[in-house]
């Protein structure tokens, strides 16, 4: 089970609104290497993993990918808030509106829904953490174009956390990974 | 060394003691940052760091809230790590300590500014706490 704790894992204070910015960040909320894709990756091949070292890494990661997904709606609904029609507008989210007024919905910024498509399960567990450090990968890279696509400093800082986190998970993937093929484990099951 | 500098950090933070901090910058890279240094790069691990666009990480408010956040980060960061090396026995300390210390500073934290938990005890108050705003993806939340 979960167990939720009423704070952000990283603080967000956006001051100034911007649109665009809010639009580019669905690549994130919806998107196919966001944060949700990573917290239904993770928890989806938990079961498969041969030990305990696997269980345990994709059950914690999966669960700070959902910190992560709250950071990144905290981030556009503060960029965002009180936006005007003409505002929206400009910032070619008029598509979204028409749709989702001011909700968030889960999807890229280009307005492509979410698909579980973008989860992969292979049931091997050398191949699912393979795509999962590539999946680290992609999601760094996206944070790196993200961060080329502002200078407010209170967007920049929460991004460069956000992709910090991707270096790190990336590591504790390829060591299980490597652990796993250099002691030979096998699944039990 | 951990449990001596959590010790000060405490002692610092109990005196508002915040403009002489104790959290130094740690470059050994067979170590790990301090909780702060550590939080402000989403990386505890030196030898993993790696930085993007940022000539140097965002620094952030010296108070409780960044405190306790950044325990908790600590914490976390090492329970990752210790998913797969459980048998590092410093490392098991040091998430010990800043756990601990995190659950310390919560006491204080949701004294100040309501509830983390629904079962804390800052919700076993009335009316029911819980509720109240600001939630954490609202500006000035958690």
């Amino acid at each position: 089970m979960w167990k939720y704790e009423k704070k952000l894992q990283y603080p967000v204070n956006i001051k100034n609104k911007d649109l665009k910015m809010a639009k580019y960040l669905y690549s994130q909320y919806g998107g196919p290497d966001s944060e949700l894709s990573a917290a239904l990756r993770y928890l989806n091949q938990r079961y498969t993993m041969p030990d305990d070292k696997g269980k345990a890494l994709l059950t914690d990661i999966a669960t700070e990918e959902l910190a992560h997904l709250e950071m990144i709606s905290a981030m556009i609904y503060q960029l965002t808030k009180g936006a005007t029609i003409e505002e929206i507008k400009n910032a070619g989210m008029g598509g979204m509106f028409s749709m989702h007024d001011g909700g968030l919905f889960i999807n890229d910024p280009n307005g492509v829904p979410f698909t579980t498509s973008y989860i992969e399960t292979s049931g091997d567990f050398i191949a699912d953490l393979e795509s999962d450090m590539a999946a680290e990968q992609r999601a760094r890279a996206t944070y790196e174009h993200l961060m080329d696509l502002t200078n407010d400093v209170d967007v920049l800082a929460p991004l460069a956390f956000l992709r910090q986190r991707e270096v790190v998970h990336y590591q504790r993937f390829k060591e299980l990974r490597n652990y796993y093929l250099d002691k030979k484990i096998q699944r039990k099951d | 060394m951990n449990e001596y500098r959590n010790a000060l950090d405490y002692y610092n933070y109990k005196n508002n003691n915040y403009n002489n901090p104790t959290f130094t910058e740690n470059v050994n890279a067979n170590n790990t940052y301090d909780p702060y240094q550590g939080f402000i790069r989403g990386n505890m691990f030196p030898k993993l760091y790696n930085d993007y666009k940022l000539s140097s990480p965002v620094q952030l408010d010296n108070d409780l809230k960044t405190y306790y956040d950044a325990l908790c980060f600590a914490a976390h960061d090492i329970n990752l790590y210790l998913d797969i090396y459980p048998d590092d026995r410093d490392m098991i300390m040091a998430f010990s300590n800043y756990s601990n210390e995190a659950e310390k500073l919560a006491k204080e934290y949701q004294s100040q500014f309501g509830p983390l938990f629904v079962n804390s005890e800052a919700n076993m108050v009335y009316p029911w706490a819980w509720d109240n705003e600001p939630w954490p993806w609202e500006r000035g939340g958690n």
